[in-house]
């Protein structure tokens, strides 16, 4: 659906996307992570058509986003991170606005109006001037302005920002009904919201994509699969370079005390009792073992901060 | 075209709700109801003073030099400082509020962007010189009128504020502010004006005669008194072409640089 090939852009110089390279189907959820300033917002004003690449191509729906824009912008409905409301108009005003460029025939603009106004829970609001409504309420008329057209791919960026927890959830449950219907970008740097949302991440920093695969691989492509927490009694220099030497272990690093230790592992159970049994055979004094699978966190931070951050 | 017509509407309301068209509106009923009056007995005072004295002179006698010329020429004076005020917000405020955004990532050409609200504008200046056209109107209650000459006069007047809204467009366009975009395009409308001036501080004959040809009034004075010439409405649709053209390139250009 969407195919983004060499795609680079540079704002005089400052490189702020270089030659990307991605795909997303039909009907997917895509989640666009990365720090501030990686380039996100830059990539989905280009499949947006908002604004165009220095070199490289984007295509939506078999259209080249260059060559013709006006057929992609029919296909799109972009929420951007400032959502682009009118403050001197009413909701259901607005929303028919939209509509109405973005080219839905006259006869059904009402409909589309009513379908998104009752899919972002705007019902209440629908009469109201937008000029007075909280961040929260306007986020969501962004939203619903960008779901009007009902259109085959969604470009948002970072639509969960300003909500309280409730609209959150709501927001995200609202994606995730998406999922099949319309093919959906998502761009954030909040993890948890790809993790609730998302079938496949892609991760750009500063200006390249670092990783992308679909959740679960990703989850497993670092290599340790586990996370184990340690914590000793005796303080030991040792420690480190035995557990190190141990099948399994694949890096050691100490801990927020000199009796914590923390360890990557292979996703077996025998790691983790062995580690176990060595430690408590050289009379460490072992006070706490847990593991847990390493999460998108630290990908994310071991991916775009580098390791030694982590 | 349902597009432009989409964008006309927005606009066009955006006019009818906000108080800034009817303040103008207001000022110049306001101006026009004290200055007019006042004129309109002067000449009726003129009139009878003019069967005394037989030897004064046909312009003098007629109502269109005595009375509708001096208040076109305030009605552009004040068309001069009124369209900027109702243009300014046109694309700088949407650039300001980002909402700019959602007219670049719909289906709209930049063409169709300009149309919409230059439609819009100028649907507005038409309303302002509905509200000047009143006063001579009122006096046809009173005496016979040229109807023909009267029409082209307020065309003409139209016709400038046509020009006005291109140039003032073309203004809001460059910036995100709302002030700048008036000084803007209150200096630029007086340029059009005073480039007029070029014709006496020039003695080269060509110069002259190009002086004479872009001056704006030169062409409107012509249409003022009731004469309509193909060249100047050549002239100032040209005029009005070239900013919409110009706005077309700048909104254009602003999805390529950003």
């Amino acid at each position: 659906m969407i195919k983004v090939q060499d795609l680079t852009k540079s704002y005089g110089g400052t490189l702020a996307i270089q030659s990307l390279n991605f795909e997303v189907k039909k009907g997917e959820v895509v989640g666009f992570l990365g720090p501030n300033g990686a380039g996100k917002s830059t990539t989905m004003k280009i499949i947006t058509g908002f604004m165009a690449p220095t070199s490289g191509q984007a295509s939506v729906a078999g259209f080249d986003v260059f060559e013709s824009p006006i057929e992609v912008k029919k296909r799109i409905g972009y929420l951007p991170e400032t959502p682009p409301v009118y403050t001197d108009m009413k909701v259901a005003e607005y929303l028919s606005y939209v509509a109405e460029l973005k080219g839905v025939p006259s006869r059904e603009i009402k409909k589309h109006v009513e379908q998104a106004i009752d899919k972002t829970n705007l019902g209440d609001v629908q009469k109201r001037l937008i000029y007075g409504l909280s961040k929260g309420f306007k986020q969501r008329v962004g939203l619903a302005q960008a779901l009007v057209s009902n259109p085959e791919v969604l470009i948002l960026d970072e639509p969960t920002v300003g909500l309280d927890p409730k609209q959150v959830a709501e927001i995200r449950s609202l994606i995730q009904e998406l999922r099949g219907h319309h093919t959906v970008i998502l761009s954030t740097h909040i993890l948890p919201e790809v993790q609730a949302t998302c079938e496949r991440v892609i991760i750009i920093n500063r200006g390249t994509i670092v990783a992308q695969d679909s959740l679960q691989n990703l989850s497993s492509l670092q290599g340790g699969a586990r996370k184990v927490h340690l914590k000793i009694k005796k303080e030991n220099q040792d420690v480190g370079s035995v557990l190190k030497a141990l099948p399994g272990v694949l890096k050691v690093l100490p801990g927020a005390t000199a009796n914590d230790w923390i360890m990557d592992t292979q996703e077996k159970d025998d790691v983790i009792e062995a580690i176990a049994s060595t430690v408590i055979q050289k009379g460490y004094g072992l006070l706490e073992i847990s593991s847990a699978k390493i999460d998108l966190e630290d990908i994310f931070l071991k991916l775009t901060y580098g390791e030694k951050n982590v | 075209m349902s597009k432009v017509l989409a964008i006309y509407k927005k606009e066009f309301k955006g006019f009818l709700f906000s108080p800034t068209f009817y303040i103008v509106c207001a000022l110049i009923a306001i101006i026009f109801s004290f200055i007019y009056p006042s004129v309109l007995n002067k000449f009726a005072e003129a009139l009878q003073m003019g069967m005394f004295t037989p030897d004064m002179g046909q312009q003098q006698m007629n109502i269109h030099y005595q009375v509708f010329l001096p208040q076109l020429n305030i009605l552009n004076l004040m068309l001069i400082m009124i369209v900027p005020a109702l243009t300014m917000r046109l694309f700088a405020e949407e650039k300001k509020m980002r909402t700019f955004d959602l007219l670049l990532t719909s289906p709209v050409t930049s063409a169709q962007i300009v149309a919409g609200k230059y439609l819009a504008v100028l649907t507005a200046v038409f309303g302002l010189c509905l509200i000047a056209i009143l006063y001579p109107l009122a006096t046809a209650f009173f005496t016979k009128l040229q109807w023909g000459s009267l029409w082209i006069a307020f065309f003409s007047i139209f016709a400038a504020g046509a020009v006005y809204a291109a140039v003032d467009l073309f203004c809001s366009s460059l910036t995100e502010s709302g002030i700048i975009a008036y000084v803007l395009a209150v200096v630029l409308n007086m340029g059009l004006w005073f480039v007029g001036i070029g014709v006496d501080a020039v003695d080269n004959p060509m110069l002259r005669a190009v002086f004479e040809h872009i001056s704006i009034n030169q062409h409107l004075v012509s249409l003022v008194e009731g004469s309509v010439r193909t060249s100047s409405l050549v002239f100032l649709a040209s005029v009005i072409f070239l900013f919409c053209f110009l706005c077309e390139r700048v909104v254009e250009a602003s999805r390529w640089r950003s």
